[in-house]
């Protein structure tokens, strides 16, 4: 059969993100891909640059849907080491525990997504269904079920209440049977090893070549975990492992996230069990000092980071936001090369992708000078 | 019997077409449904396929540039006509009247009518979406019909008769073909599955990777139709596996007035496509979808030598046991 | 094999889902829901307006004694809410000085009035 040119996305069935694979297939090989990246570019950098600090989080929150309290984390974080504060224990924890249940809720999505990729529906009904009691929890600790506003400058914004963290630690115990399961399920399920196993290979050397972030390095053997090497918030106190797998296939990132959701409800049931009192924030000042830093974060899919220069007013003078998805771009061009036709969504949803989060780089073809 | 107005009231009231479409339309529903509570959700109402089907024939035709749409037109009606003229020599009520010595090829080769339709539609669609999922259809095809007919013609050599209905009344003087050939049974079932794309064989229509295959380009009525020519084939499907391992629509024993038989038959007929509709809507909820690689690696090395095997099996039970 | 199981236990439990119009979702105490103003409390110091990320908080004439911290004073202005564009992060009331702005516990706020959509 000859070569045909397979033109995937922006609307695709499988990628509710604009995304344009231009896939040249041989049969249901595929010989090689182009990406184009970038079709939805929304301005929130340079709209960053115009709000204070006050006005700004819940912009950021709104980078992206799934990780929203990792970019609002990400930056008050990095403000407040400009700014020179320390942030009250229990604020840390507060942050901590939402951080962990976002974690969960992302995972259990991209578990759900991933099976319903390769038509496994019934465990995308299943865990959808059990994401409801992580984002129930949510909504009773921040009011919302989806962008927390949880954070600002110097603190927290709200506190838990006993109520709220015994009803927590009620619905955990649930949760964690079934997370047990879907690890069981994962390890064991015939129709979701048949199609995971050897899709996506990547070894470790790649994985660092080509600059993966989280659970997609992890499986492939990278030992990296910003929340382990660059500790941030109540990580350094809580006792809890960094997953890896060696498999370096779908599989194996499967199997990574569902061990970091096993983790996540060990973080949570710590932080919430051993909760400091004291207050939940610091008085922050109106204007942050010149300064410039980059703010590293564990975020769901990855390392995300936030480059900000501040210049003395209350305004930031330049964000610039990495998120993991853009990482794992380059990683998801060479593992799809020289796999079927069918495998393509399951190794772009294997890197779990937030393309609209993504999609605010320039381009530059040096050789042509055309900026896009 | 051979009364005309008879066998048209049979052919287009019951249990022929107008019966026949809302029994599928049921099933239809019912599947969904099982689907649904299976994986913990409320599921469609009961006239969900009914109201999904008068929209669909009332929406707009889009036909895509540079198609002919004559044959764009007349694929979905052959492909439901097809299904439908097979159920005819199913039997429903005991007996089917218009049955003769050879239907049960007739029916198989009819029922792979629609899947020929629907490769013709992919490859005609000019989109590179329903060609690949034609030529999937069509590598699918022939990865399982050998063993689905072959586990479907072992009833018949054991009965000694190419009619279904002959192979039922077999079935009424001695046990359920089930009892001989459970592997016959399983391949079957796997085989009924993949013929009528359901989940773990829903290759040519894989939603995530190739939109909807042949499917991507029917708009309006013939979308509407294809899917009942789909909806009906599921019917057909049970009722033959129904009819040719589990006894068919009749009691072991012959009751007093003849009438009663005939309700007897047509519970019985009932009873036995919903319990092989629930097998098939168990598999598709419990599987996701394998590759066409992996099918063709499982079809011919697992499911067509079983086949092979049961065909011998049946061979050496007719030889050890003579057939009273 | 543990699908096959749970899909048999679900299939003699009841459907999960809640049918929305029909049967209310459970809303918790801290939920934010749609913006409210008590009139009585404000003081109308445009603190609301300043710090609303969504811009949605203009301040109209309202002139009325009010008193704060102990000393009366004549306010020019109150708060008007524009609640279509509202994204109810909350941090009117956080920063309100005397709570008289706040979130209110209430999910639905669609409506044909010009009062759903603006306080």
């Amino acid at each position: 059969m000859p070569e045909v040119v397979v033109s995937i996305g922006p609307q695709h069935p499988a990628l509710k993100e604009p995304v344009n694979f231009k896939i040249v297939a041989d049969g249901e090989k595929i010989v090689r891909l182009e990406l184009d990246l970038s079709y939805n570019h929304r301005g929130i950098e340079k709209a960053a640059e115009q709000r204070n600090f006050i006005r700004v989080l819940p912009l950021l929150e709104r980078v992206c849907g799934i990780c929203s309290h990792s970019h609002a984390t990400v930056f008050s974080k990095g403000i407040e080491e400009i700014m020179g504060l320390e942030i009250p224990p229990r604020a840390q924890y507060i942050r901590t525990i939402i951080a962990e249940l976002e974690r969960m809720h992302s995972h259990l999505l991209w578990l759900g997504v991933a099976a319903h990729v390769i038509g496994f529906n019934t465990l995308f009904m299943w865990t959808w269904r059990d994401r409801e009691a992580v984002q129930d929890t949510l909504e009773e600790m921040s009011g919302n079920r989806v962008h927390y506003g949880m954070n600002e400058i110097g603190g927290v914004r709200r506190d838990l209440t006993p109520a709220q963290v015994e009803a927590a630690l009620e619905r955990l115990p649930a949760l964690e049977e079934r997370i047990k399961k879907y690890v069981e399920m994962v390890n064991s399920e015939e129709t979701m090893l048949i199609r995971f196993r050897d899709v996506g290979k990547m070894s470790r050397e790649e994985a660092l070549k080509y600059g993966a972030v989280g659970p997609t390095a992890r499986a492939s053997g990278v030992d990296y975990d910003v929340r382990r090497d660059d500790p941030y918030l109540a990580y350094a106190e809580v006792p809890w492992n960094v997953i890896t797998d060696t498999h370096g296939d779908v599989y194996g990132r499967t199997r990574v996230r569902v061990g970091e959701l096993w983790e996540s409800t060990q973080i949570v049931r710590y932080c919430l069990e051993n909760l400091p009192a004291g207050p939940i924030r610091v008085d922050a000042p109106k204007n942050a000092p010149k300064g410039e830093i980059l703010s590293r974060y564990e975020a769901p899919r990855g390392e995300l980071a936030h480059f900000i220069r501040t210049n003395g007013t209350d305004k930031v003078e330049r964000v610039d936001i990495r998120t993991p998805t853009l990482a794992n771009w380059t990683s998801v061009a060479v593992c799809l090369v020289n796999q079927n036709i069918a495998d393509i969504p399951v190794i772009v949803a294997a890197i779990d992708p937030c393309l609209s989060c993504t999609s605010r780089m320039t381009v530059v073809n040096r050789v042509d000078k055309e900026g896009r | 019997m051979t009364d005309p107005v008879f066998i048209l009231l049979y052919i287009f009231i019951f249990p022929g077409f107008f019966f026949l479409i809302s029994y599928a339309l049921f099933f239809a529903y019912l599947d969904r449904k099982i689907a649904a509570r299976m994986q913990q959700r409320v599921g469609p109402p009961i006239y969900q396929p009914l109201a999904d089907l008068i929209k669909m024939l009332g929406k707009e035709v889009i036909n895509p540039n540079g198609v002919d749409w004559r044959v764009f037109d007349a694929i979905p009606l052959i492909a439901l006509a097809a299904v439908m003229t097979a159920f005819l020599y199913v039997p429903v009520l005991g007996y089917s009247p218009l049955a003769f010595q050879g239907d049960l090829v007739v029916v198989l080769y009819l029922m792979a009518l629609p899947t020929i339709a629907l490769f013709v539609l992919g490859w005609l669609s000019r989109n590179i979406f329903s060609a690949i999922g034609g030529i999937r259809a069509v590598t699918q095809l022939f990865i399982y019909e050998v063993p689905f007919f072959l586990a479907l013609l072992t009833p018949a050599i054991m009965a000694g008769s190419w009619s279904i209905t002959e192979i039922v009344v077999w079935q009424q003087h001695n046990l359920w073909i089930i009892f001989f050939q459970p592997i016959g049974f399983i391949v079957a079932l796997i085989g009924l599955q993949a013929k009528l794309e359901r989940t773990p064989f829903d290759i040519p229509e894989a939603e995530t990777e190739i939109v909807a295959g042949p499917w991507t380009e029917l708009t309006g009525r013939r979308l509407a139709l294809m899917d009942l020519a789909t909806d009906v084939s599921l019917v057909v499907g049970s009722a033959l596996v129904a009819a040719l391992f589990l006894g068919g629509p009749m009691l072991p024993w012959v009751l007093a007035p003849f009438w009663l038989n005939g309700i007897a038959g047509f519970v019985l007929f009932l009873v036995k496509t919903l319990a092989v509709l629930l097998l098939l809507s168990s598999i598709k909820v419990a599987t996701g979808r394998i590759r066409i690689d992996q099918l063709n690696d499982i079809g011919w090395k697992y499911i067509a030598s079983a086949a092979v095997v049961q065909v011998g099996i049946v061979l050496v039970i007719n030889y050890l046991w003579v057939v009273p | 094999m543990s699908v096959l199981r749970e899909m048999l236990e679900n299939l003699l439990s009841r459907p999960i889902t809640i049918l929305y119009p029909k049967e209310k979702v459970p809303i918790p105490e801290s939920f934010r829901g749609r913006v409210a103003i008590t009139d009585d409390k404000c003081i109308g110091c445009s603190k609301c307006s300043l710090v609303c990320p969504a811009q949605v908080i203009t301040m109209i004439d309202g002139p009325r004694e009010v008193e704060f911290k102990g000393k009366s004073f004549a306010r020019k202005k109150r708060p008007q809410v524009k609640l279509y564009k509202c994204i109810r992060c909350g941090i009117c009331e956080r920063h309100c000085p005397t709570g008289a702005i706040y979130l209110k516990h209430e999910l639905s706020s669609s409506g044909t009035d010009r009062e759903v959509v603006i306080t």
